[in-house]
């Protein structure tokens, strides 16, 4: 009997998941309806929704940096490379080409996930923390190639884009793809290709000597993380109008990744966007009043978080098929 | 011929600072296995306290190491105590993040706190010599001569007193060095100050030879890492020919490449730190313990 009851109750939640879900999706593509625009009052103004629309991005690049990150546990530190990538893409081809918008975000994602698979094929041969930091030496190196290549990225100046102000339009473009990406992720982990990816994690020469091609998996994961990344990227740089080396390759974008991910719980897929959600709430309601000292309060948060929450938000709800923080990298340094 | 003698004295300078500003980063990650991602700012930290003396005081730049090596000694054994003490023992990727926020943290409050604008020290020492067409610039000679002996009195700290014969016994087994007596928790914290405080003398020479600003530590620290990759943990010799190595990868870039050279550098030493990863994971002195190892 007991056993009935709790099936209920697994069921009843499930469902109400499920609605809870539907309402959200729905609430938020309806959002953009009841906002202001050209000069009608809306319920919502303009900046509510540019800041939903930096919310979805932030969502899809957390998910992108999770899915490498958090399922195959090498950690990395560069993945803002191919958002820039994207970003530049889009930049070059619209301002020096004049190419249409669209096309330029396919170049864009073409672009990270071949970068991604010819740096993926040399930096995920090594291990723990050599890879981290070999990424972030790319992201660095990449950073100073856009400043140097002055005639094609306009170098230290940057690139003005051709400006285009319809909020509502990136705003959906941003929620189809969070959206996509998520539900692509959810069910990638349960198919083999995702039980290959926590194989890796977990054991690496053992998945090896069962026969998984940890090379390919590893090396396709990175490229399809990437090449959405480099999509967000093309969809920022256009929103923003305006790119240079240091706006695009931005430290503390990697670390707001990395905080999104861990906070909601690193290795889950509901993590990354519970994450980017609690960030800008509290980026919009708690440090709206001290500007400047926002970064200064991530840095903390970080630090706080992996001290005190390493299995993040999910870990707290009961997800145990995330990954603990503390143990990501234990088995290269076992003795 | 004289662009290159030139390129190789500037080469043995730009060594001597690389060489000084590794030391506290190989120190602290191969006495506790911390890699320490918040390298660079306590170097830009150390230099914006040499600038400060300097502009506000009037001291010649040499001279605050007086106040840089107690003052950046004391933030770093405070912080060993309060902070990395307990990321220690845990997996490396903890300590990552950790440093990581650190990073951050000290950057952007170094820009509250002294703005984003570009500072330069002055110094009575400047001018410079000629040696047949080669000109040997004075005050990254004299940066030469405080890198080395700063590395020599902390070679012979580590090999000639109990304090070092402590640190190297924490390095080498940590719960053997327990057994025998030493007090692990403050043998870390001073060696973590000691790091600290070797790192904020690098930024007396950074701030003779360069612009401060508080986003240029990442570059350091990536340097600081590509170096100790290459010549191993601990080891003062191979260091120094390490930074030497990078420097040259550097300086010839720069001085042979138009225009664009110097920016070039820094991607070299990007290229050059993944092929070695790749190639010869021990480093190429050996002596970096393999991941397995630590």
């Amino acid at each position: 009997m007991r056993t009935c009851t709790e099936a209920t109750r697994g069921q009843w939640i499930a469902g109400a998941r499920r609605v809870g879900l539907a309402v959200l999706l729905a609430g938020l593509v309806l959002l953009p309806l009841v906002a202001e625009r050209g000069g009608r009052e809306g319920m919502i103004n303009n900046s509510t929704l540019f800041s939903l629309t930096q919310m979805l991005m932030l969502v899809t690049l957390a998910s992108n940096w999770n899915f490498i990150s958090g399922l195959t546990g090498y950690i990395d530190f560069g993945h803002v490379a191919f958002f820039g990538l994207g970003a530049y893409s889009t930049g070059i081809l619209m301002s020096k080409a004049g190419w249409p918008f669209f096309p330029t975000l396919a170049v864009g994602a073409v672009s990270a996930a071949v970068a991604a698979v010819l740096i993926g094929r040399a930096t995920m041969h090594l291990k723990g923390p050599y890879f981290s930091i070999a990424m972030l030496g790319s992201f660095a190196a990449l950073r100073e190639m856009a400043r140097v290549t002055t005639p094609l990225t306009g170098g230290g100046p940057g690139l003005t884009l051709p400006p285009y102000l319809n909020r509502p339009l990136f705003y959906y473009l941003a929620l189809g793809q969070a959206v996509l990406v998520v539900a692509l992720y959810r069910w990638l982990k349960g198919t083999e290709f995702g039980l290959m990816m926590l194989g890796i994690r977990e054991d690496e020469p053992g998945a090896e000597m069962r026969g998984v091609n940890t090379t390919f998996v590893k090396t396709a994961a990175f490229g399809l993380a990437a090449m959405s990344s480099g999509i967000v990227g093309g969809m920022w740089a256009y929103q923003n109008t305006f790119i240079d080396p240091d706006i695009v390759f931005l430290d503390s974008r990697t670390i707001e990744i990395a905080i999104a991910s861990v906070l909601g719980g690193l290795g889950t897929i509901a993590g990354p966007v519970i994450g980017a959600g609690l960030l800008y709430w509290l980026r919009d309601v708690v440090w709206a009043n001290f500007l400047e000292w926002h970064l200064i309060v991530e840095g903390l948060l970080l630090i706080a978080m992996v001290l005190l929450l390493p299995n993040g938000i999910m870990g707290l709800l009961g997800d145990r098929s995330g990954l603990d923080v503390r143990q990501a990298w234990a088995r290269w340094f076992r003795r | 011929m004289t662009t290159f003698l030139q390129a190789l004295v500037n080469t043995i300078m730009l060594g001597g600072f690389y060489a000084l500003m590794v030391m506290g980063f190989s120190l602290i990650w191969g006495v506790m296995g911390v890699i320490n991602l918040a390298h660079g700012e306590f170097v830009v930290m150390g230099a914006y306290l040499t600038w400060f003396l300097n502009r506000h005081a009037g001291w010649e730049p040499f001279a605050t190491i007086i106040v840089v090596l107690p003052v950046m000694f004391a933030f770093g054994y405070l912080l060993q105590r309060l902070l990395i003490n307990r990321i220690v023992d845990r997996p490396p990727l903890v300590s990552l993040l950790v440093t990581y926020g650190l990073s951050i943290l000290i950057a952007n409050s170094l820009k509250l706190a002294f703005t984003g604008t570009p500072r330069t020290v002055t110094t009575s020492l400047g001018g410079f010599w000629r040696v047949a067409e080669v000109t040997i610039p004075s005050v990254k000679t004299f940066d030469l001569i405080l890198a080395l002996a700063m590395m020599a009195t902390l070679s012979l700290l580590l090999r000639r007193t109990r304090l070092g014969k402590a640190i190297r016994a924490a390095a080498q087994n940590r719960r053997a060095a327990r057994m025998v007596g030493v007090e692990i928790g403050s043998v870390f914290a001073v060696t973590f100050g000691i790091g600290i405080a070797l790192t904020g003398t690098a930024g007396i020479l950074f701030s003779l030879t360069q612009p401060v600003a508080p986003f240029v530590g990442l570059p350091l620290t990536l340097r600081a890492f590509a170096i100790t990759t290459m010549s191993g943990l601990g080891n003062i010799g191979g260091a120094l020919l390490g930074s030497m190595a990078l420097a040259a990868v550097e300086v010839y870039i720069g001085t042979y490449v138009p225009r664009v050279g110097t920016n070039l550098g820094l991607v070299a030493t990007f290229v050059v730190l993944v092929v070695i990863l790749i190639t010869r994971p021990q480093g190429l002195f050996g002596g970096l313990p393999s991941a397995e190892q630590q």
